[in-house]
């Protein structure tokens, strides 16, 4: 869920980009150190950026029967980290206003707070969370996944909240009523995209096991992570 | 044809000879006049301006343009009729002036949406990243997103693919299985960009790639005249918008 152009006042668009900003720049600083170390990570990097895109294009069953498509920032947010994911976020959230006419120049900062920044830590501190209480690989990508799209929403709902005060109720009021509008999509996308998250690294455990030890998903010996080995 | 409506008509648009720096101006300062005016006249006006120049000048199909200008209207529409609607201790209302501020806002969206996408649908990414660069944008951040550009085409064209070999499949009859094809559809995109990515790593290395991925710009002069006549309409346009 992206806000569209236009649609924040420009107080707002300027306070959620300087907002944004600091976690962009930071992100794209480690970008610019990793290129200069590995100058193969750039051609691996643009890779995840196509990646996360693409999946905005993979449609997913909804239980309220529409279908929406997975925001794809948790899958990143635990491949490669939240910082990487701030920028990469941004890029994406970039292309998907010129390409797709979704989201927006103004609204860019608001989107990437959103989807780029809150989004990932959200995610990523709940995987983190959850595999260190003991719940697994599987578990701990559901939690993450299904989380980082939760967070993202919620801070959507209160950018519009804040900008679009509730005339009688005020701030609270409004976080009401664009939280449970747009509740009725995103929180069955938000399991949705935490199930999908659990199939797709049960494909990746068995098929692309060297890679995901090679990001720090897994741990180098199987045998020490037996939680890991369930298919 | 790349499977993108925005990307193909910008491709093969009129002003893709156009300087990008010019077209920059044009867009941007639509934007900001959408963005700062008065919904009345002034979203009308910039929206009107944005539509008459892709159709017109800039030749982009008008149902290209129509289908983009929708995308998103369900959003716009939910929330603009969200915010005009009133919680108080009485139960649900409208709130004072509701159909005026829920139209400032459409207008606002619209209008701003159909700005950004005279730029989109005149311009590719792959035109715009190289002034991301003149802005100071690190080069590393800039290579990183036009590797995204290329290989998201790529990406899209073995999704289409795979999914397509999975319906044929009955790969999507049921909710089930409709996950289980996703979650393996998702898998095998990201394991193609990996091994995409580590290819054309090594092809690039055989050649000796250690500066990163340098190459020569078109050449697009900047028009005075375009530009002349951008710095005007925008003028007509603010003093009309901001004397209404």
């Amino acid at each position: 869920m992206h806000i569209a152009e236009g649609f924040l006042p420009p107080a707002h668009a300027i306070g959620w980009t300087v907002a944004a900003a600091p976690f962009v720049v930071h992100g794209a600083r480690a970008v610019v150190r990793e290129v200069r170390e590995h100058p193969e990570s750039t051609l691996l990097l643009g890779a995840a950026g196509a990646f996360t895109f693409v999946l905005s294009a993979i449609k997913l069953p909804s239980v309220t029967g529409s279908s929406s498509h997975p925001t794809g920032t948790g899958v990143g947010a635990i491949l490669f980290r939240p910082p990487v994911m701030a920028l990469l976020g941004t890029v994406v959230l970039l292309f998907q206003a010129m390409l797709l006419a979704h989201g927006g120049l103004t609204t860019l900062g608001a989107n990437a707070f959103s989807m780029a920044v809150v989004g990932p830590w959200a995610g990523y501190g709940a995987y983190r969370l959850t595999r260190r209480l003991g719940g697994g690989l599987l578990g701990g990508v559901f939690a993450g996944m299904a989380l980082a799209d939760l967070a993202t929403y919620v801070t959507t709902a209160l950018q519009l909240a804040l900008a679009f005060p509730d005339a009688e109720s005020g701030f609270a009021g409004a976080a009401g009523k664009f939280l449970g509008v747009f509740a009725v999509t995103q929180v069955p996308l938000a399991i949705g995209e935490g199930l999908l998250g659990v199939l797709l690294f049960r494909v990746l455990t068995t098929s692309a096991r060297p890679e995901l030890e090679r990001l720090g998903v897994l741990a180098r010996n199987p045998r020490d992570t037996p939680t890991e080995e369930r298919r | 044809m790349t499977g993108l409506a925005i990307d193909d008509a910008a491709w093969a648009s009129a002003w893709r000879v156009r300087s990008p720096a010019d077209k920059l101006l044009l867009s941007l300062g639509l934007v900001v006049c959408a963005l700062v005016l008065p919904a009345w006249p002034g979203s009308v006006l910039v929206g009107l301006t944005a539509v008459v120049l892709a159709l017109g000048p800039a030749r982009v199909p008008a149902r290209t343009f129509g289908r983009a200008v929708r995308l998103p209207l369900a959003f716009i529409l939910v929330s603009a009729v969200t915010a005009v609607v009133e919680v108080g201790g009485d139960g649900i209302g409208w709130a004072p002036d509701a159909a005026a501020r829920a139209g400032s806002l459409i207008g606002h969206a619209l209008a701003g949406s159909a700005a950004v996408l005279l730029l989109a649908t005149t311009t590719p990414m792959s035109d715009l990243l190289p002034a991301l660069q003149r802005l100071r944008v690190p080069a590393a951040v800039v290579e990183v997103a036009s590797v995204t550009y290329r290989l998201l085409f790529v990406l899209l064209t073995s999704l289409t693919t795979i999914r397509e070999a999975q319906a044929a499949r009955m790969g999507y009859a049921s909710v089930r299985g409709s996950y289980r094809s996703a979650g393996a559809l998702t898998a095998a995109v990201l394991t193609r960009s990996w091994d995409r990515a580590r290819r054309l790593q090594d092809g690039l290395a055989g050649r000796g790639m250690d500066v990163g991925l340098q190459v020569l710009p078109e050449a697009r002069p900047s028009s005075r005249r375009f530009v002349a006549a951008t710095v005007a309409g925008l003028a007509v346009l603010l003093a009309v918008g901001v004397a209404a």
